[in-house]
C-alpha cells in the first residue's frame, strides 16, 4: 500500500481507481437479473451525460456555525449542487465529539484517517457495481458523521440536498461510523424543481453501527421530473447493534435503489422501511438484500407504495441467511397499490437459506384500492376523492408509523404532506 | 314533506349486480320518523341485502320500485350522499382501513358535512369524540386506533355505533348489530343506541336482526318478518317473542 500522508492524493487516487472499475464494468442491462425491470439505455443511457473522470470539486471549506436553536434537530447539512456548504452543529454535540465533517474538505485528521479506512473501501467498494463504483470515482463531496462510544443522539441531524441549475450530474456520498454504544439519527432530504433535459443524481451511503450502537436514517427523495435518482446504501451491522432505515421515494423521474444490510454479529438487527408513490411516467427500482451471517440475529424488510397513471415499479429482494446464522428472524413484505390501469408493479421476493433453525418469511401483493374500505368511507359521507386519498394515506402512512416516534415527528409530517400534494395532483 | 314517513320503500325489487336472481321481491315498508322498526328473518332471507341497497352499495342493482327517504328518492343518489342527506348504515361486517385512525375517519366524514371553505372545530370535535366514547366505554385512546384493524368483534360494532353517535343520522339502518357479540358488549351497544334515541327521539332506527335477544334491550315499535326477499308479516314486540319460539321453519313453508 502506498503511503498517503497527503490526504487529498488519497482522494484523487480513490478516485481514479473507482474510475478505471467503472470503466471497465459493462452497464447493466435487462439481461442481468438485478436489472430486468429497468432498461436503462431506454430510459437514461449514461453516454448522453459525458461523463468524465477527476470531477470538479471545491477546496472551499463549508461555512460552519452553532446550531443555537436546535428545535429537534442536533445538526444540520446543507449540500447545494453536490458541494456541502453549511454545516451546523449543536454545542453539546460538539462537546461530546460527535464529527460532521464534509468528505471533501476536511482538515480534521482524526475524520481523515477513519474516512481513509472506511470511504469506498471494505464497505461499499467500487467494485459492487457500476454505479457504486461511477459515484466512488465522481462524488464531489459528503458528509461523514462519527458518534463516539456511548454518545447517545436522540434528535437527528438533517441533510439537506439542493441542486443548481447548472448541476448535470451530482453525486455525493454518506459515511456514519457510530462507535460503541451510541446512537444517531440522521434525516436527508433531496429536492429540486423538474427539468426539461436529463440530469443524473447519484448517492452512496455507507454505515457501519460497532457493538450495541444505533443507527437510524431516514432519507426522503422528492426530486424534479427529468432526473435519474440513484443511491447505494450498505450497512454493517455488529453485536447487539441496530440499523434501521426508511426510504422514502416520491420524486424523479427514474430512481434506483441497491440496498444492503449485513448482519455481521449475534443480536445484530435491522429494520428496512420503504415508502413510494409514483405518478405520470415514473419509474421506480427497489433492489434490497439482508445478509445473516451470524446467529440471533433480525432483519425486517417492509416496503409500501402506491402507483397512479403510468407509473411503475419493480421490487427485487433477497433474504441470505448463511449456514453459521442459525436463530434468525427474517421478514420481508412488499406491498403496492395500483390506482390507475396504466399502472405496473412486478415484485419479486426471495429466499436462500442455509441454516435451519430460522424463522423466515417473504411476501408480496399487488392490488387495488379495496372498494369495500372506500364504499365504507361513501357511506360515513366523504366524497370518492377523499375516500380514496385517506385509504391511500393511510396504506402507506402505516410504514411511518415503524419509526420511532419523536425524534421523526417533523420528517413523518413532510412525507405525508408531500404524499397528500400528489394525490390532489392526481 | 313534514308528514312523509322517514322511510317508505315500494315494491322494491333488487339483485346483485350481474346476476339474474332477484334478492328482494317487491318488498314494501314504511318506517314514521322517531320509529324504531325490526326486520327480523331466516338468513338468507335478503335482511343485508336490503341494508346495503338502502345505503347504495355497488354490488347490488334495485330492478324495479322506489325507495323515498322524508318523502324523496334516493336511489339516484351516490352513497356519500345519501350519508349526508342523513342516512347512516351500521355495518355487519366493518371494514379495516389500516393506518387511518377512528379520530381521522370520523374528522373526514363531518368535514365533508360542512360546506366548501368551512373548516371544522377541532376542540368540538375532540368533545364530541369524547362524549361518544364515554357512551360506548372505550378508553379515549380507541380513536387513535386504526379503524377496524385487528380489532375483535365487540369494538368493531361498539366502533360503528360511536360513528352514528357522531355523525347523528336522522335514518340509521343497523345490520345485524348483534351479531358476533357477547352479552356485555351487547348490552353497551343497546344502551348507546337508546340514549341516542332519547337525545334525539326524530332519529329513526331500522334494526335487522336474526335473533331476538337485541330487542331485550333495544325495544322497537314494529317487527316486521322478512322472508325469501319480502315482509311477510309485521306486528307488535310480541312478534319477536313468537319468532324466537317457534323458529322461522313455518314462514318458510307458508312463504
Amino acid at each position: 500500500m502506498a503511503d498517503y500522508s497527503n490526504y487529498n492524493s488519497w482522494l484523487n487516487e480513490s478516485r481514479s481507481r473507482a474510475w478505471s472499475i467503472y470503466q471497465s464494468t459493462p452497464t447493466p442491462t435487462t439481461k442481468s437479473e438485478e436489472w430486468r425491470y429497468t432498461d436503462l439505455s431506454k430510459l437514461f443511457p449514461l453516454e448522453n451525460f459525458g461523463l468524465e473522470a477527476n470531477p470538479e470539486t471545491s477546496t472551499k471549506k463549508p461555512a460552519r456555525e452553532s446550531l443555537t436553536d436546535p428545535i429537534n434537530t442536533a445538526g444540520r447539512v446543507q449540500f447545494t449542487g453536490g458541494l456541502v456548504t453549511n454545516i451546523q452543529l449543536t454545542p453539546a454535540m460538539e462537546s461530546q465529539g460527535v464529527g460532521l465533517d464534509s468528505l471533501q474538505n476536511t482538515t480534521h485528521e482524526k475524520h481523515q484517517e477513519i474516512i481513509q479506512a472506511n470511504l469506498c473501501s471494505h464497505i461499499l467498494p467500487p467494485e459492487s457495481g457500476k454505479f457504486q463504483a461511477l459515484n466512488a470515482a465522481l462524488w464531489t463531496d459528503g458528509i461523514i458523521i462519527y458518534v463516539p462510544k456511548n454518545v447517545r443522539i436522540e434528535m437527528p441531524i438533517r441533510g439537506k440536498h439542493h441542486l443548481v441549475d447548472n448541476n448535470q450530474v451530482v453525486c455525493t456520498r454518506t459515511l456514519i461510523i457510530a462507535e460503541e454504544g451510541s446512537h444517531i439519527s440522521y434525516v436527508e432530504e433531496f429536492r429540486s424543481d423538474d427539468f426539461n433535459n436529463k440530469r443524473f443524481v447519484s448517492s452512496a451511503v455507507e454505515i457501519i453501527a460497532q457493538k450495541n450502537a444505533t443507527v437510524d436514517f431516514v432519507s426522503v427523495q422528492n426530486l424534479g421530473r427529468g432526473i435519474f435518482f440513484q443511491a447505494a446504501q450498505k450497512s454493517l451491522v455488529h453485536r447487539d447493534a441496530s440499523v434501521n432505515t426508511l426510504k422514502v421515494t416520491l420524486g424523479a423521474s427514474l430512481s434506483r435503489l441497491d440496498l444492503n444490510t449485513q448482519l455481521l454479529e449475534p443480536g445484530a438487527n435491522s429494520k428496512l422501511l420503504g415508502l413510494y408513490f409514483g405518478d405520470e411516467n415514473q419509474h421506480f427500482d427497489h433492489n434490497t438484500s439482508q445478509d445473516h451471517l451470524a446467529p440471533h440475529t433480525g432483519s425486517d424488510l417492509l416496503y409500501k407504495g402506491a402507483l397512479d397513471g403510468s407509473a411503475r415499479a419493480a421490487f427485487r429482494g433477497i433474504i441470505r441467511v448463511g449456514r453459521e446464522a442459525q436463530q434468525t428472524d427474517a421478514y420481508q413484505t412488499n406491498r403496492t397499490l395500483l390506482l390507475s390501469d396504466k399502472a405496473r408493479a412486478d415484485s419479486l421476493p426471495n429466499l436462500e437459506i442455509e441454516a435451519d433453525d430460522v424463522r423466515c418469511s417473504h411476501g408480496s401483493t399487488v392490488g387495488q384500492l379495496d372498494p369495500e374500505a372506500v364504499f365504507y368511507l361513501l357511506s360515513r359521507g366523504s366524497s370518492r376523492q377523499q375516500a380514496e386519498r385517506l385509504v391511500v394515506l393511510g396504506f402507506l402512512g402505516d410504514v411511518l408509523t415503524r419509526l420511532p416516534r419523536g425524534a421523526f415527528k417533523r420528517v413523518v409530517k413532510n412525507v405525508t404532506d408531500a404524499v397528500e400534494q400528489k394525490l390532489h395532483h392526481g | 314533506m313534514s308528514n312523509a314517513p322517514a322511510l317508505e320503500i315500494q315494491g322494491l325489487s333488487a339483485k346483485v349486480a350481474n346476476e339474474d336472481t332477484s334478492i328482494l321481491k317487491d318488498l314494501d315498508l314504511v318506517v314514521e320518523p322517531g320509529q324504531i322498526h325490526a326486520i327480523m328473518g331466516p338468513n338468507g332471507s335478503g335482511k343485508s341485502t336490503l341494508a346495503k341497497v338502502l345505503s347504495g352499495h355497488p354490488s347490488y342493482q334495485v330492478t324495479s320500485g322506489e325507495v323515498l327517504y322524508l318523502g324523496q328518492s334516493i336511489l339516484d343518489l351516490e352513497p356519500d350522499e345519501r350519508a349526508l342527506a342523513g342516512i347512516f348504515m351500521a355495518f355487519q361486517y366493518p371494514v379495516e382501513i389500516p393506518g387511518v385512525s377512528i379520530a381521522n375517519f370520523l374528522r373526514t366524514a363531518l368535514q365533508a358535512r360542512l360546506g366548501h371553505g368551512e373548516e371544522l372545530d377541532l376542540f368540538d370535535f375532540q368533545d364530541q369524540l369524547l362524549e361518544a366514547m364515554e357512551l360506548l366505554e372505550v378508553e379515549p385512546s380507541f380513536a387513535e386506533r386504526p379503524v377496524n384493524d385487528g380489532f375483535s368483534g365487540g369494538e368493531k360494532k361498539r366502533n360503528e355505533i360511536l360513528q352514528m353517535a357522531v355523525l347523528r343520522p336522522s335514518l340509521a339502518i343497523m345490520d345485524e348489530t348483534d351479531s358476533g357479540l357477547d352479552i356485555d358488549a351487547l348490552q353497551v351497544v343497546s344502551k348507546g343506541v337508546n340514549s341516542l334515541h332519547k337525545q334525539n327521539p326524530e332519529m329513526t332506527i331500522l334494526l335487522i336482526t336474526h335473533y331476538q335477544r337485541i330487542l331485550d334491550y333495544i325495544k322497537p315499535d314494529l317487527v316486521h318478518v322478512m322472508v325469501d326477499g319480502k315482509i311477510v308479516r309485521t306486528g307488535g314486540p310480541e312478534l319477536a317473542l313468537e319468532l324466537e319460539k317457534q323458529g322461522y321453519a313455518d314462514w318458510k313453508i307458508s312463504s
